[in-house]
């Protein structure tokens, strides 16, 4: 699979086991994540049932922050910010909104956003997070892992630890070493370690 | 007679000709529709008449091909209607029965997926007997298909044809009841259907569906029916005003031994029980008139001439 490292399969049923190979492709390709991953195991046991898929995520994009796109001019307790990337534009004013109030904020026109900040808030702000872009992608994985899931699995187990993410689903309840055993192993077969 | 299924495609212009050409030699238009300039007409020929009718299209540029499914229709039941199996491959098995004439419905089951959990409620079961065969469509697994199969073919009287992952010998192994056909290599998948193997494989769908209908249509011809759908469709276009008000792209829908009416049942079924085919004869003698799962619709099924004794 272009870009990714290493991708890897394994499944009781051989058929079953590389069609799921076919079908993890082409859900990463059409959400446009196989540049996002690194190393990937897909592994499916329908006999249990049981669907585990392990993964490295590559370096990702930092957080972005006030000063990535916007410029700001400070004048007492007033702030003028000039935007200059509107990609970022929407929750930056849903952070604004929420951390002044929506009578502090006020956008004369679509690249200028005038702001009234309590005595000394103008410290610092152009440091402050406005969009964290793992939550995205990892939303976006999730999700791609859910298409690729045999249907049905709607118990499910997921997380993302430094850099590494897993994801677990099965018709039945899940077993209870499910992580600390099995997902360990399959960590082992790309050459991780949770 | 023997009539043959065709599709004719072909321009507006001079269409007309065909038209007037499949009615005067008997034949039946199941459907004619217009796309643009073009013209597909769905149609039955007398066989010893076709190489008349392709001899008619020719100077007006127009294609008659074969097509062995015209006048049936098909269940394409996908496990469900979730991203899982849809668009692909169900939409691409269904799209590619109607380029061979079938009228292909698909039906996603409510809580079809799963091994443990895969059941089909007593509407889904329903609606799938009133069509000619289904085609079952299930997963990658012979471990899940060994499991669901028993559940989801439970109580279905037509012909079951099932497609899945697994190759054809191992769909035969682990389907238990066996079901009348097996398309192996077409299970879930994430992609349109477009590589040649692909398309082989849907080419090989359509040969099943087709073995499986012309066994059906053996046995029908056995005992022949009272009357043949298409005629009924004729007759009922020609007796029952109000189906001309009718906006669906085929108000009635052609099936190898009955028709469904897109008529309101409540209605319209006391018209048709007595409508008058033929010297005395009448539609509820020799055809079971009830009311279709599918919406309001009416749902003809035609006796055989063994129980009624009338041919019309």
């Amino acid at each position: 699979m272009t870009g990714i490292e290493a991708f890897t399969s394994d499944c009781p049923e051989k058929t079953g086991g590389d069609y799921y190979e076919r079908i993890a492709a082409d859900v990463l390709q059409d959400m446009n994540l196989l540049r996002v991953i690194s190393k990937l195991h897909v592994s499916v046991d329908p006999t249990v049932p049981l669907f585990i898929v392990v993964g490295v995520i590559r370096k990702l994009p930092a957080i972005v922050k006030v000063h990535d796109f916007a410029s700001l001019q400070v004048q007492g307790n007033r702030i003028t910010l000039s935007i200059g990337n509107e990609s970022y534009l929407a929750p930056f004013l849903k952070f604004l909104w929420d951390r002044y109030g929506k009578a502090n904020v006020e956008q004369p026109d679509r690249w200028t956003v005038v702001l009234t900040v309590p005595e000394g808030g103008a410290e610092g702000f152009e440091d402050l997070p406005v969009y964290d872009p793992r939550e995205d992608i990892f939303r976006d994985l999730m999700y791609a892992m859910i298409c690729i899931q045999p249907e049905g699995f709607k118990v499910r187990k997921e997380a993302y630890v430094d850099g590494k993410f897993y994801f677990v689903a099965s018709e039945d309840t899940l077993p209870e070493d499910v992580v600390e055993r099995q997902v360990r192993e399959k960590f082992a077969l790309i050459g991780e370690e949770l | 007679m023997i009539l043959e299924p065709i599709t004719y495609k072909g321009g507006l212009y001079r269409h007309e000709e065909m038209v007037e050409l499949i009615e005067d030699l008997g034949g039946y238009i199941i459907q004619l529709q217009q796309i643009a300039g073009d013209i597909i007409i769905l149609a039955l020929v007398p066989k010893e008449d076709l190489d008349l009718v392709r001899g008619i299209a020719k100077p007006i540029n127009g294609q008659v091909t074969v097509s062995p499914l015209v006048g049936t229709e098909i269940a394409v039941v996908s496990m469900s209607l979730e991203i899982h199996h849809l668009p692909h491959a169900t939409c691409d098995v269904a799209e590619y029965l109607r380029q061979f004439g079938a009228k292909t419905n698909v039906i996603g089951l409510a809580r079809g997926f799963g091994k443990r959990i895969a059941q089909l409620n007593i509407e889904e079961r329903d609606v799938i007997n009133e069509h000619d065969c289904a085609i079952l469509l299930y997963g990658n697994f012979e471990e899940c298909i060994r499991h669901k199969n028993p559940k989801i073919s439970r109580g279905i009287t037509v012909p079951i044809i099932a497609t899945g992952g697994p190759d054809k010998e191992a769909l035969m192994k682990c389907i238990d009841p066996p079901v009348e056909g097996y398309v192996g290599g077409l299970g879930r998948l994430a992609h349109r259907a477009k590589r040649p193997e692909e398309l082989a494989k849907l080419e090989e769908m359509v040969g099943e569906v087709s073995r499986v209908l012309d066994l059906r249509r053996t046995e029908i011809f056995k005992d022949p029916l009272s009357v043949a759908p298409p005629r009924l469709m004729d007759l009922i276009i020609e007796k029952v005003e109000a189906i001309h008000e009718v906006t669906s792209p085929t108000p009635i829908t052609v099936q190898m031994a009955g028709l469904r009416v897109k008529l309101p049942y409540e209605v319209y079924a006391d018209t048709l029980r007595n409508l008058e085919l033929e010297q005395g004869v009448r539609l509820g003698d020799i055809a079971d008139v009830s009311p279709s799962r599918m919406r309001t619709y009416i749902w003809v099924q035609v006796r055989p001439f063994s129980e009624t004794k009338v041919m019309v």
